[in-house]
């Protein structure tokens, strides 16, 4: 919910930029080093026990109720203190047990079944047994009535579930191929019983939450801080986890750095030992002084989009979408804005996200092409050297949130790409304060963003409600269906490629930029890895220095 | 009793003042498009017609506009300044949370921007070259133009990053705490120094310096003992309309130390469309700002008693004319 106006942070964050060259401290030397997840920082060696890990996000957070952990400040927390049925493993790229310790899919993707761990405990003493998931759930599938809190979107097809001794078998009302992976996702983090009863308030209160994962909340200064301790017994880390116990380290404080050019000099000096959203221009100085600049890839998420609201008129035509695609030149966005820790986008999914196909040939830059297309539609440029077409002029609005760091630059350049083929866009990016209305009003005719897919592209894009394009398409939507009903991976990974065509190419219904990344900044002798959905593992993580 | 019979009718235009600015609000949001409930739940895709019918039903966003500003108002009436859907608690819970650290901060800037204003001026006004004098005095235009958050941004990279002496974080130590107070104290200063300077001049142009000076009294003593209780009146006027300043200062001055406080909160609010929130919020900036002008303006009249009289009679600036 934080935010702050446009104008003054781009100023402020010009500023940062102005001042660290005048000081001297963007360091000479040292690239961004590109992490993977799971191998994500240089520190090596035996693990160290004990200490406390200062992480600094970039927003306050004030609802922690786990479906609205599809927000990074609110996932890179939770991750750590709630647990869910499944893992998705970084490195194998497949799903492994976790508090589910075994799992399966009938071949019609309508029934699963889970088998709890045994021994499981909440941090109030409890057990996470079938029953609590069962209610998990219930909660995720069905929204929580009397707490005003919205079912799990992921969780769209979900009808109920039973316990059977120490199963909990789930049935769905459609097939959904995806619906293993979802429960991996933060978002449907298991808090116990008690939790799910709380009001809506009590459930999104971090004080009043309990979860089963290896940190437990401590103590919060409002606004500034949040304290957690690590739990002693913890023992059911994923199966995969290199630390199968209790996290090294004591203790995790969670502070915030909202002014962005303040963070390279937080991790530089050892104030934190973890930042996220680390700015392009301030990668060379963290590394140049022996510190880590982290780069993780999001394969949870989408890539970057310019997400386009059909319904908005301005872009009922194919052709004009398939103009802006062609009208931007996604090298020089890299090349001028973004840094090597990013890859230019070459799908809607990113690079190494199972089912990702290339479609780079499809992505290339040719402002002929776009002048082309746009003249076949009729749009005619005007004497202003902007568009028009029966008196009115092609002039579109972009909305985004401010979470990412590059998103305002980077539509600053596309919207100088778009003004070289007649095309005028109102760049609001980065304007949470403009993206709490436009968010949901289709005459906005775009919307920057990335969003968590947890496999097939049905959950973003399938709703008639969906926030990117407030738009549904009946080809499409049963594209979504038909891959959700694929009953083998092969078929299944076949279909995800097909449902990006159609979106990126056939339709141009989104324009893909850049693949998501999330770069930390960490200070020297930090090792941490990463979830898949760029969270820090803080369990796994220590520090060498003390 | 021309003294109290000046506070009860300064008091009554207070509470007219509040009633209104809390009107005002309470009608300006309903203006925006959208509405919190519809901004709450809207995280991820547009939320169920039912769960938002539900949550406003709740939180009793789904009545009459005049029957929630009469709920409103009656609650206020009784203490309760309502809930704040966005961070799930009770408003003045979620006010009283942050508040101290906007007092603190606040507060101590405008106690050093006082003391900035005054020193510079003094020095001013004393200095033993015409010269030095006159670059004291393009100071506070200077100052005015030095943006907050550059200020701040500088002092960081430089005490913080640079000479590792002070803590990017509000931890408590000495430099964390008297640093972004200063930042913000010297930009609000300037209007103080400059206005007191110029007020300054107008009493030292008049006869009764110059009769000072004839009887052989020191130009410090002129300063300190006459010209500057003359002059400070405008300052005191200008000090009451600083409290603005201070609180837009310290929205971004909070921003860049990382510091919780109302500024950080009230973006927040205004983005949640969170009414409850921002009509606290600015139920205290009216309570704030009406209790510091009723306190300039009681010094005023303590400065200059011919304010008392101007209630019944003439205005103050006919009879200082």
């Amino acid at each position: 919910m934080f935010s702050r106006p446009s104008a003054r942070r781009g100023r402020t964050a010009f500023a940062a930029l102005a001042l660290a060259g005048a000081l001297g401290l963007s360091a000479c030397g040292g690239s961004a080093q590109s992490a993977s997840p799971a191998s994500g920082s240089s520190a090596t060696g035996d693990p160290v026990k004990g200490g406390d890990l200062v992480f600094a996000e970039v927003t306050p957070i004030n609802q922690w109720q786990t479906q609205n952990a599809r927000f990074y400040e609110k996932a890179n927390v939770l991750n750590s203190v709630l647990d869910r049925l499944t893992y998705f493993d970084p490195e194998k790229k497949e799903l492994v047990g976790w508090i589910a310790e075994g799992f399966e899919a009938n071949d019609a993707q309508t029934r699963f079944t889970f088998t709890i761990r045994d021994g499981v405990t909440f941090s109030d003493g409890t057990a996470l047994d079938a029953a609590a998931v069962k209610a998990n759930l219930d909660a995720l599938g069905e929204g929580i009535a009397s707490a005003q809190i919205q079912p799990n979107v992921d969780f769209g097809a979900y009808k109920s579930s039973k316990v059977s001794g120490n199963k909990v078998i789930v049935t769905l009302s459609r097939p959904d191929a995806n619906f293993l992976r979802s429960t991996s996702s933060v978002a449907a983090g298991l808090v116990s019983p008690a939790t799910l009863k709380g009001d809506n308030a009590a459930q999104n209160d971090i004080s009043k939450i309990v979860g089963s994962g290896p940190f437990v909340y401590a103590s919060q200064v409002p606004d500034q801080e949040v304290k957690f301790t690590s739990r002693d017994d913890y023992a059911w880390a994923p199966e995969t986890a290199a630390n199968q116990g209790a996290a090294y380290l004591d203790s995790l404080t969670i502070r915030y750095l909202p002014e962005v050019g303040n963070r390279a000099g937080a991790v530089q000096t050892g104030q934190v030992d973890l930042a996220r959203g680390l700015q392009p221009v301030d990668e060379e100085a963290v590394s140049g002084s022996g510190n880590q600049v982290l780069a993780v890839p999001g394969l949870d998420l989408t890539a970057n989009m310019a997400a386009l609201r059909v319904g908005s008129g301005q872009l009922a035509d194919v052709k004009v979408r398939q103009a802006l695609g062609k009208a931007i030149d996604r090298q020089s966005i890299k090349d001028t804005v973004l840094s090597d820790s990013y890859t230019v986008a070459a799908s809607i999914l990113n690079h190494g996200a199972p089912g990702f196909v290339d479609l780079s040939s499809d992505l290339a830059y040719d402002p002929e092409g776009a002048k082309a297309l746009l003249e076949e539609a009729g749009w005619k440029v005007g004497s202003d050297g902007i568009r028009e077409k029966d008196g009115k002029k092609l002039e579109i609005t972009v909305t985004s949130s401010n979470n990412s760091v590059v998103i305002k630059p980077a539509f600053e350049l596309i919207e100088q790409q778009w003004a070289q083929v007649g095309i005028k866009l109102v760049n609001r990016a980065a304007d949470n304060t403009f993206l709490a209305t436009a968010l949901t009003d289709p005459k906005v005719e775009i919307f920057g963003t990335r969003q968590f897919a947890y496999g097939g592209l049905g959950p973003v894009f399938g709703p008639e409600t969906n926030t990117q394009t407030l738009h549904t398409d009946a080809e499409r939507d049963a594209l979504y269906t038909k891959e959700q009903a694929a009953s083998t991976t092969q078929e299944h990974v076949k279909l995800v490629g097909e449902e990006q065509r159609k979106l990126v190419v056939d339709d141009a219904a989104i324009l893909p930029l850049w693949d998501e990344v999330q770069v930390y900044g960490a200070h020297a002798g930090v090792h941490v890895d990463f979830t898949t959905g760029t969270a820090p593992i803080f369990q796994g993580a220590w520090k060498s220095e003390s | 009793m021309p003294t109290a019979r000046y506070i009860a009718s300064r008091l009554g235009q207070a509470l007219l003042v509040i009633w209104l600015a809390y009107t005002v609000v309470f009608v300006a949001v309903q203006l925006l498009p959208s509405d919190p409930v519809t901004i709450f739940l809207s995280t991820d895709g547009t939320p169920s017609a039912a769960t938002l019918e539900a949550m406003r039903h709740q939180y009793g966003y789904d009545l009459p506009l005049w029957q929630q500003y009469t709920n409103n108002l009656l609650g206020l009436l009784r203490g309760d300044v309502g809930y704040s859907l966005a961070s799930g608690q009770p408003v003045g819970t979620r006010i009283g949370s942050v508040v101290g650290s906007t007092l603190q901060l606040a507060g101590g800037a405008f106690a050093l921007a006082v003391l900035f204003a005054l020193a510079l001026t003094i020095a001013a006004v004393l200095a033993p070259t015409s010269w030095l004098g006159r670059r004291l005095r393009a100071l506070p235009p200077f100052l005015a133009s030095v943006p907050v958050f550059w200020l701040g941004l500088v002092a960081l990279q430089l005490l913080a990053v640079r000479w590792g002496v002070m803590s990017l974080f509000p931890d408590g130590s000495f430099l964390a705490t008297v640093v972004p107070m200063a930042v913000l104290a010297l930009h609000v200063s300037a209007p103080l120094a400059q206005v007191l300077l110029k007020s300054l001049d107008g009493v030292y142009a008049q006869p009764f310096i110059e009769a000072l000076r004839a009887r052989g009294v020191g130009e410090a003593r002129i300063l300190f003992a006459h010209a500057l209780k003359n002059a400070a009146p405008p300052a005191l006027t200008v000090a009451g309309v600083t409290i603005g300043t201070l609180l837009a200062g310290s929205i971004i001055t909070e921003t860049v130390f990382s510091r919780a406080g109302l500024g950080a909160l009230v973006l927040q609010s205004v983005t949640a469309q969170d009414v409850p929130l921002v009509q606290g919020l600015v139920l205290l900036t009216a309570l704030v700002f009406v209790v510091v002008n009723l306190l300039v303006d009681l010094l005023h009249a303590a400065l200059d008693p011919r304010v008392l009289r101007s209630t019944r009679t003439q205005s103050a600036s006919a009879l200082a004319a």
